[in-house]
C-alpha cells in the first residue's frame, strides 16, 4: 500500500542530513543562503527536487510542498448537517526543459517520492518539447532565499471551536426564522489554512500562511399555499481574514432584515422587462468585475492558451488593444493587485516567487494592462513597458500546476465621497440590485446576464418598491461605457469568491473585487420569470 | 465483477482498502465510525496554440473518517496515512464530533449490505501512457494545422477506487477509469471556432481521429458566420448540447426539496407530483450503475446500494431521490441521487432532423450553463462552437452565437424528434464527470434570447 511505509521525519532528518550536505547545489544557489524559512525538513525535499530535476536536464524548476486544511461548519434552521475538516498534503514539481512544462505531483513526502516526481515532471517535459519545441523566456525576479508571509488577522478561525461557529449560525437562522414566510435556513462557514513552500531554482525558499474564511446565510421563504418560493442570501462576502472578520459582521442583526426581504420577493413587483438605468451595490457589481473586466484581461485567454475550455477574450489580440481600447469613461480605474487587505488573492509572493505589488489594469477608462506570469512578461513587454512578471502565478494545492490566475481587480471609487443615497438620486428611474444571483457570461465576455438578490425600483431619486425576478443582459464594452456615477470611498466593498475557475484540469482560485456602488444609464432589464 | 485485486492499478486495490479501512476503524473509540477513501492516479495532457502547453500528473489517497457520538457527527479528511498521522486524524475526529451539536437527522450507520456486480474499471484506460496521449493530442494539433487553423485540447485520464466501511460491518470497494478528450479548433485570427470531444470509461471508445477531423470540420462550416436575430426557435441540438441541459435535471430529482415546495416537483398545497405527467411520452430519465462504458459506483458515500432507477418513464414523475432520514421520514426506500443519466432516445439521425426542419437553429454545444429559475427548472447560458441557420431542410448558413434561457420542463415538452442516446462529453471544463446518455433532439420553441458576439 503506498505511503504506509513512510519514513518518519527524524530519520528523514537524518538520511537527508547525510545524502544533501554537499554545499553548492546545480542550480546556483548555496544552502548555506538558505537556512531560516520553513520546516527543515520540507525545506530540504524541495531542495532535493530542484537538485534532481536541474540533474535531470532542466533549466528552471520550481517546488511547492503545501499542507492545506479545509474546515466546513454546516447547518440548517437549528440543526447541524456538517462538520468535516480536511487535511491535505503534498509536494508539486514543475520544470522547464527547453521550452516545455513538466509537472508531478505526489502525496508520498518522502525523499524517494520527491525524487521520483522531480524525473517525472522533468521527463513529461523533454516529451512535449520533443513533440512541439519551444522558446520560453521567464522574466527576472528577484531571489527571496529566506521570505516568510502570513495572511494578517486576529484569531486563526482552526483555533475557534466548532460549537461557537455553529451557535453562531443558530442565532442567525433563529432570528431569520422569525419572519412569517421564512421556512428554511441554511448556513455555512469555511475557513481555509494554507502552509506553502515555494523553492525555485532562481534561489527563492518563501514560506507563506495563507488564511481564508466564508460565511453565508440562505434563506428561503414558502408562499402559503406553496404555489411560490423565494430564497435570499446574504451580501457577505468570503475574504483573506482571521476569525474576527466573522464575528464582527453581526450576523444575527443582519438576519431579521434578510428574512423581510425573502418573505418580502413573495409579493413583490414583477420587473417591466426593457430600459431602466440601474444602480448596483458592490454586493452585486463586484461579481460583474470578476467576468467581464478580471477574466478578459487574462493573458493566457486571450492569447488563447484557454480556448477548449475557460475561453478567449474580447481584449484581443494584446498588440491591437494594449492602449489603444476604451472602455469606460475618464473616471474608470480598475487595479490589479496582490496587495489588497482583506483579499483572497493577497499575498506576498506568488508560485514562481515574485513579490506581490498593484499595477493599473484600466487607467482612466483605457485599456492599458493585462495579468502576467513570468512566462507571459515578455510577450507584451513591448506594449506595457513592463519587463518583470505581474506575480499572478498560482496552483491550487500541491497536485495542480501553477499557471496564470487573476489578482484583486478591484474598481477605484470615486473622488466625490458620494454615499449610497447620493447615487440613487441620480436617476429618476432606474432599478437597485443587491446581492449577487444567477450568473453567465460567453467565452469571449462579451454578452453577460446577472441577476442578484434583491431587487428595488428607483423613482424620481429615492427607493421606491420590491421587484422581483430581475436580471441585466449587458455587453460588456457599451455597459462599462454607460456606467455614469461612481460613489465614494465610503460605499467601497470588497466582494470575493472561493471558486474562480480556469485550467485543464480545472483549478479553483479564491480572488477578490472591490468596487464602489456605481450607476450605469440605459441597461437591458429581464423579467426571468 | 472484474478482478480489483491487480496491485498494478493506480488506487488501492479492494484487500489494500480494505485492510487501512480495518486499521483506521481499530483505532476508533467512537460510538461508530464510517471510513469513505477516494484513492487513484490522474494524468493529464493540454495543448494550445497548435502545441503542448502542460502534460503530468498525481496521485493521491485520501481517507475520511467520521466518527459519531450519540447523534453527534463530525468528520475529518486526510491524506496523510502513516499510523501516527491516522490516530491524529481519528483523535481529530472524535474531538469534533464530541463538540458538534446534535444532529436529530442522524441514523445509525447501515449494516452490510449487498450490491450489484458492477465493473467500470477499464485496463486500456488504467494502462494508457504519457506516450499515447501525447500522441492522441499530437493527432489534433496535426490535423489543425494541416487546414491552417489552431488546436487546443485536453485529455483527462483517470483511474482509481472508491471504498466504504463502517464500524458496523459495511465494506464496499469499486474501482473505476475514466476519460474525457476534447479539442477546439480555431482560425488563427479568431473568425471562427469549432469543437468536438468524447468521454467514455474506455480508452479504446475514444475517437481521436473522429475527434480531430470533426472539430476541424466545425471550424470550416462555421466560418463568415452571419447576423441572427434572437427569438423562439426550433432547434436542433447535437447530443453534447442536450447533455450539457439534461446533467442539470439531476439535482431537481430531490424528494426532500419537493415535498417542502420549493421545486419544480413540489404539488401545490402538500407533497410532491409523483406519478404526474409531466413530460412528453417519449421521455424516460433513468440512471443505473452498470450501464455500459457509463458505469458508476454501486453505492453511495453512506453505504446505501444504488440501484437502477426510473425517474421519469415516457413523461411521467415515477421516482425521486431520498436520503436515509428523508425516506425513513416518508417510510420509503433510501435512493441516491443520480450518479449517471441516460436519456431515452429514436431512430432520427440529426440529418433527419435537419431535414424535417423548415426554419430553425443547429447546436453544438453549450457554455456556462447557470440556473435562473428552479420553479421551471429554468437555465441560462450560451451556443458555442457551431452554430447554423436551417432554412428548408438544409443548413443555410453560420449565424451568430446566442444566450438562451429555457424551461427544461417545457424544452421536455417540446420534443419533436429524437435521435440514437450516445454518452456525451458534457462537462464544461472536459474533464472526466458525470456519465451521461443522451440523444439528439429537435425541440420546438427553444427560447434564444439575445445575441453573443463571441466566437
Amino acid at each position: 500500500m503506498t505511503g504506509m511505509g513512510n519514513p518518519t521525519r527524524r530519520q528523514f532528518l537524518k538520511t537527508s542530513a547525510a545524502g544533501l550536505a554537499l554545499g553548492a547545489s546545480g542550480w546556483g544557489c548555496t544552502r548555506e543562503s538558505i537556512v531560516h524559512v520553513g520546516d527543515p525538513f520540507e525545506r530540504e525535499l524541495a531542495l532535493l527536487a530542484l537538485d534532481e530535476a536541474t540533474k535531470a536536464g532542466a533549466t528552471y524548476a520550481d517546488v511547492r510542498v503545501s499542507r492545506h486544511w479545509f474546515e466546513a461548519v454546516r447547518t440548517r434552521e437549528q440543526q447541524i448537517t456538517g462538520a468535516s475538516f480536511t487535511e491535505s498534503y503534498g509536494i508539486g514539481v514543475r520544470t522547464l526543459v527547453g521550452g516545455s512544462w513538466g509537472f508531478s505531483g505526489t502525496r508520498e513526502v518522502t525523499n524517494e517520492a520527491v525524487i521520483r516526481a522531480a524525473r517525472e515532471a522533468t521527463t513529461i517535459a523533454a516529451a512535449n518539447d520533443r513533440i512541439s519545441p519551444q522558446e520560453t523566456e521567464l522574466a527576472p525576479v528577484d531571489s527571496y532565499p529566506n521570505a516568510e508571509w502570513t495572511t494578517p488577522h486576529e484569531i486563526d478561525p482552526f483555533d475557534v471551536p466548532l460549537e461557537e461557529k455553529a451557535d453562531l449560525l443558530f442565532a442567525a437562522s433563529a432570528e431569520a426564522m422569525t419572519v412569517n414566510g421564512v421556512q428554511f435556513v441554511t448556513g455555512g462557514i469555511m475557513a481555509v489554512k494554507e502552509r506553502r513552500l515555494v523553492a525555485t531554482t532562481e534561489g527563492s525558499v518563501i514560506q507563506q500562511t495563507f488564511l481564508r474564511i466564508n460565511p453565508s446565510l440562505r434563506l428561503t421563504a414558502v408562499s402559503a399555499d406553496r404555489s411560490d418560493f423565494q430564497t435570499r442570501e446574504l451580501d457577505v462576502a468570503p475574504a483573506g481574514r482571521g476569525w474576527e472578520y466573522v464575528t464582527g459582521l453581526n450576523l444575527r442583526g443582519l438576519a431579521g432584515p434578510l428574512g423581510e426581504e425573502a418573505a418580502m420577493k413573495l409579493s413583490a413587483t414583477p420587473v417591466e422587462p426593457g430600459t431602466w438605468d440601474l444602480v448596483l451595490h458592490p454586493s452585486n457589481l463586484w461579481l460583474t468585475i470578476h467576468e467581464s473586466i478580471a477574466h478578459p484581461t487574462e493573458l493566457d485567454r486571450a492569447l488563447g492558451y484557454e480556448a477548449n475550455y475557460a475561453g478567449t477574450s474580447f481584449l484581443a489580440p494584446p498588440a491591437d488593444v494594449l492602449n489603444k481600447t476604451r472602455l469606460g469613461p475618464d473616471f474608470m480605474t480598475f487595479m490589479g493587485n496582490r496587495t489588497e487587505e482583506g483579499g483572497c488573492a493577497t499575498c506576498g509572493w506568488d508560485d514562481e516567487g515574485v513579490p506581490a505589488f498593484e499595477w493599473p489594469i484600466i487607467d482612466k477608462g483605457q485599456f492599458v494592462n493585462y495579468q502576467t506570469t513570468r512566462e507571459q512578461a515578455s510577450w507584451i513587454s513591448d506594449a506595457t513597458g513592463m519587463t518583470r512578471s505581474q506575480g499572478c502565478a498560482y496552483g491550487q494545492n500541491w497536485a495542480s500546476i501553477p499557471f496564470q490566475r487573476m489578482p484583486n481587480v478591484s474598481l477605484m471609487p470615486g473622488e466625490e465621497d458620494l454615499d449610497e443615497e447620493a447615487v440613487i438620486a441620480q436617476t429618476d428611474r432606474g432599478i437597485l440590485i443587491q446581492g449577487d444571483g444567477s450568473y453567465s457570461i460567453d467565452q469571449q465576455r462579451y454578452n453577460a446576464q446577472f441577476g442578484g438578490q434583491a431587487f428595488w425600483e428607483i423613482k424620481d431619486g429615492k427607493r421606491h418598491r420590491m421587484l422581483r425576478d430581475v436580471a441585466y443582459v449587458m455587453r460588456t464594452p457599451e455597459f462599462w461605457r454607460s456606467l455614469a456615477v461612481l460613489g465614494g470611498p465610503q460605499t467601497y466593498w470588497l466582494g470575493a469568491t472561493f471558486g474562480d475557475a480556469k485550467g485543464q484540469p480545472g483549478q479553483a482560485n479564491a480572488v477578490s473585487h472591490g468596487c464602489p456602488m456605481a450607476l450605469f444609464r440605459d441597461a437591458t432589464i429581464i423579467n426571468t420569470a | 465483477m472484474q478482478d480489483q485485486s491487480d496491485s498494478n492499478r493506480p488506487g488501492l486495490s479492494r484487500d489494500d482498502a480494505r485492510a487501512l479501512a480495518d486499521q483506521i476503524l481499530d483505532m476508533s473509540g467512537a460510538d461508530s465510525a464510517r471510513v469513505n477513501i477516494q484513492s487513484g492516479r490522474r494524468r493529464f495532457i493540454r495543448s494550445a496554440d497548435n502545441r503542448i502547453t502542460t502534460a503530468g500528473g498525481s496521485a493521491d489517497v485520501s481517507v475520511t473518517i467520521r466518527s459519531v457520538f450519540g447523534k453527534r457527527v463530525a468528520s475529518v479528511t486526510t491524506n496523510l496515512l502513516a499510523e501516527a498521522d491516522l490516530r491524529a486524524a481519528v483523535a481529530r475526529s472524535e474531538s469534533l464530533a464530541r463538540l458538534a451539536p446534535e444532529d436529530p437527522e442522524y441514523l445509525n450507520e447501515l449494516p452490510g449490505q449487498s450490491y450489484a456486480d458492477v465493473g467500470g474499471y477499464y485496463e486500456t484506460t488504467g494502462n494508457v501512457t504519457p506516450d499515447s496521449m501525447a500522441d492522441a493530442a499530437a493527432q489534433g494539433i496535426r490535423a489543425a494545422r494541416e487546414s491552417g487553423n489552431v488546436a487546443s485540447g485536453y485529455i483527462d485520464v483517470r483511474a482509481g477506487g472508491s471504498a466504504v466501511a463502517n464500524s458496523n460491518g459495511l465494506f464496499a470497494h469499486h474501482a473505476a477509469t475514466g476519460v474525457a478528450s476534447t479539442l477546439t479548433v480555431r482560425a488563427p485570427d479568431g473568425s471562427t471556432s469549432g469543437w468536438a470531444g468524447d468521454e467514455a470509461a474506455d480508452w479504446n471508445r475514444i475517437e481521436t481521429e473522429r475527434i480531430a477531423s470533426t472539430a476541424d470540420r466545425k471550424c470550416q462550416e462555421w466560418r463568415g458566420r452571419t447576423a441572427l436575430d434572437p427569438g423562439p426557435y426550433d432547434v436542433v441540438m447535437e447530443p453534447t448540447a442536450v447533455g450539457m441541459l439534461m446533467l442539470r435535471m439531476r439535482g431537481a430529482f430531490d424528494a426532500r426539496s419537493a415535498d417542502e415546495g420549493r421545486s419544480f416537483f413540489s404539488r401545490q398545497g402538500d407533497g410532491n407530483r409523483l406519478g404526474e405527467k409531466l413530460f412528453d411520452s417519449r421521455v424516460t430519465l433513468s440512471s443505473a450503475p452498470e450501464a455500459p462504458d457509463a458505469e458508476t459506483s454501486p453505492f453511495a458515500g453512506d453505504g446505501v446500494a444504488r440501484s437502477p432507477e426510473t425517474w421519469v418513464e415516457r413523461g411521467v414523475l415515477r421516482s425521486l431521490s431520498y436520503s436515509r432520514f428523508w425516506a425513513d421520514q416518508k417510510e420509503t426506500a433510501p435512493r441516491p441521487s443520480p450518479a449517471n443519466l441516460l436519456m431515452s432516445g429514436g431512430n432520427d439521425s440529426v440529418d433527419d432532423m435537419i431535414a424535417a426542419t423548415t426554419r430553425g437553429v443547429l447546436i453544438t454545444r453549450f457554455w456556462y450553463i447557470r440556473g435562473l429559475d428552479p420553479r421551471r427548472i429554468a437555465y441560462t447560458g450560451l451556443t458555442r462552437d457551431g452554430t447554423f441557420l436551417i432554412e428548408d431542410g438544409k443548413v443555410s448558413r453560420p449565424v451568430n452565437n446566442f444566450r438562451f434561457n429555457q424551461s427544461l420542463v417545457d424544452l421536455l415538452n417540446g420534443i419533436d424528434m429524437m435521435g440514437e442516446p450516445v454518452r456525451v462529453a458534457a462537462g464544461e471544463n472536459s474533464s472526466v464527470g458525470t456519465p451521461i446518455v443522451v440523444p439528439a433532439l429537435k425541440v420546438r420553441g427553444f427560447n434564444l434570447a439575445s445575441v453573443s458576439d463571441a466566437i
